[in-house]
């Protein structure tokens, strides 16, 4: 199953390089879908507030949250196909430079693998082989398809839950139904988020392997960066974050079964922002993770001149 | 320098690598403060919000409720001025790496000899940059606003104040998409870029 996941994030035989990319147009349109109905949702915000009939704008309410959170889900699927498109881009990229460097490579001697290294990028290591990929790399090309189908799921299930809540308002029965919908659409954004997250760690890992593969096709020494302090925060904010948006999840089906409306508008009040601290950890992670990216491109480009330039 | 069109991308055509442009030297300086500002940003809406949470629970009297209801407005501010700062700080990572494939591509171009052949910006990162900025604004005045439907509470009545509230709700989502939107083309310029120099190295070989 994993291999087939996998399998997406790869070229296929005979694919051209030079042709555009399909997940590019699926992704663009998905982000389209997403923006159209987060528009709908905010006519619905103004039209609410300016109801004079209270049930009704709170009607309107509760299915313009469901909505809202169905199109940020949808703009972050699009986010993950066009992730994908990225990956199999990359893939093709190491195969153009493992075709185009022989005859570019400079003519100087290599010489044997030095071990630790320092170099103007960070720490690194210079190896025979290309180095195993780190346990996040792993985990990374497993979890992210599951992440971002199971909360794209939830998503939608929460959405649907929100008309339910819109349903009860007139009956004062609602409580159950808003908090079930909030919990459930939240823990699905985190999901997605850590979708986007493993996505982000597997194109780590694409730039990784790739560079090993590509130096070692040459007969160079494989040098590969040392995982940065930036990377390390990334996988730290990000497993945060998935926790908290776990633990709002459980927390709202507590909320759930309270019955006084005062209470549970207390619980709402904190509940909120923490659900939105959730997602802003798994944000911060993601620019860690992009931050990551920056880094390691720029070593490779170094790398790949140093190539050119000296042979070694 | 001079510019061209070659397998789809318009190109320019100079004896060196141009270096960064403006939104990615931009994208390498404020990324950092961005994240800063986010990761500060949060957990005080989160304090503010237990604050609140008590204050609703034992809400008895008019002051309390409108004690309430300003919290809430600052609560909802503070909380998306995190927001706004993390996507920024996302767009300004991205722009980061675009800027390392486009100064990339050019050093290597460079090392190699011959012409230095640039992507010029596609429309891509036209509307990634359009799309930030208008989610930015759109948050930034919704925050603003409700920083004034906060001092307002008091003199203007409960209703309206809520009411404000369901507008401002309605602008700071549609933000968030916008935001979300221009990074789903940013990522989408990778792509391209990509695309462009798998093209181009093995041009460089021939």
């Amino acid at each position: 199953m994993t291999a087939r996941f996998d399998a997406l994030t790869r070229p296929k035989a005979g694919d051209d390089p030079r042709t555009n990319s399909k997940y590019l147009k699926v992704g663009l349109l998905l982000a389209a879908l997403g923006l159209m109905v987060a528009m709908v949702t905010l006519i619905a915000n103004i039209a609410a507030a300016n109801n004079d009939n209270p049930v009704t704008a709170v009607e309107t309410l509760a299915w313009s949250f469901g909505l809202t959170t169905l199109a940020f889900g949808t703009i972050k699927l699009a986010i993950s196909v066009i992730l994908i498109g990225i990956l199999v881009r990359l893939w093709a990229r190491v195969s153009a430079v493992k075709a185009a460097l022989p005859g570019l490579k400079g003519s100087g001697d290599a010489g044997s693998p030095r071990g630790d290294i320092d170099t103007d990028h960070g720490a690194a290591t210079e190896t025979a082989d290309i180095p195993e990929p780190l346990p996040i790399h792993k985990m990374a090309r497993k979890m992210w398809f599951p992440m971002v189908a199971m909360g794209y799921m939830l998503v939608v299930v929460g959405t649907i839950v929100s008309f339910i809540w819109s349903g009860k308002v007139a009956d004062g029965t609602q409580q159950a139904a808003q908090a079930w919908t909030a919990g459930i659409q939240f823990l699905g954004e985190a999901l997605l988020l850590a979708g986007i997250s493993f996505l982000l760690g597997s194109i780590l890992a694409a730039l990784r392997e790739g560079g090993g593969d590509v130096q070692k096709s040459l007969g160079l020494p494989v040098r590969t960066l040392k995982m940065p302090v930036t990377a390390k925060l990334f996988v730290a904010f990000m497993a945060l974050g998935l926790m908290v948006g776990m633990l709002q999840f459980v927390l709202y089906i507590v909320a759930a079964a309270v019955t006084s409306p005062q209470s549970f508008a207390a619980w709402a009040a904190w509940l909120g922002p923490v659900r939105e601290f959730s997602l802003g950890l798994l944000l911060a992670g993601i620019v860690l993770a992009l931050v990551t990216i920056g880094n390691a491109l720029s070593f490779q480009f170094s790398r790949i001149r140093d190539i050119v330039a000296t042979g070694k | 320098m001079t510019t061209r069109t070659a397998d789809g991308f318009d190109i320019e055509v100079s004896d060196h690598g141009l270096g960064y442009n403006a939104p990615q030297k931009m994208g390498n300086r404020l990324w950092a403060p961005m994240f800063l500002m986010a990761v500060m940003a949060f957990p005080v809406a989160l304090i503010l919000s237990f604050v609140r949470a008590s204050t609703i629970a034992d809400a008895s009297t008019q002051d309390d409720f409108e004690w309430a209801a300003e919290l809430g407005h600052y609560i909802a501010g503070i909380g998306f001025i995190g927001f706004l700062a993390v996507f920024a700080a996302i767009s300004f990572a991205i722009a980061r790496i675009l800027g390392r494939f486009r100064k990339g591509g050019g050093d290597v171009q460079e090392a190699v000899g011959g012409d230095v052949q640039t992507l010029k910006m596609p429309i891509t990162a036209k509307i990634f940059m359009l799309f930030m900025m208008m989610g930015m604004m759109v948050i930034g005045v919704a925050v603003v606003l409700h920083f004034v439907a906060a001092a307002s509470v008091g003199t203007w009545a409960i209703a309206d104040v809520e009411r404000w509230a369901r507008v401002l709700e309605g602008f700071r989502r549609l933000g968030v998409a916008m935001y979300l939107f221009g990074i789903a083309f940013g990522l989408g310029t990778i792509i391209n870029v990509i695309r462009f120099q798998s093209i181009r190295i093995g041009q460089l070989s021939k």
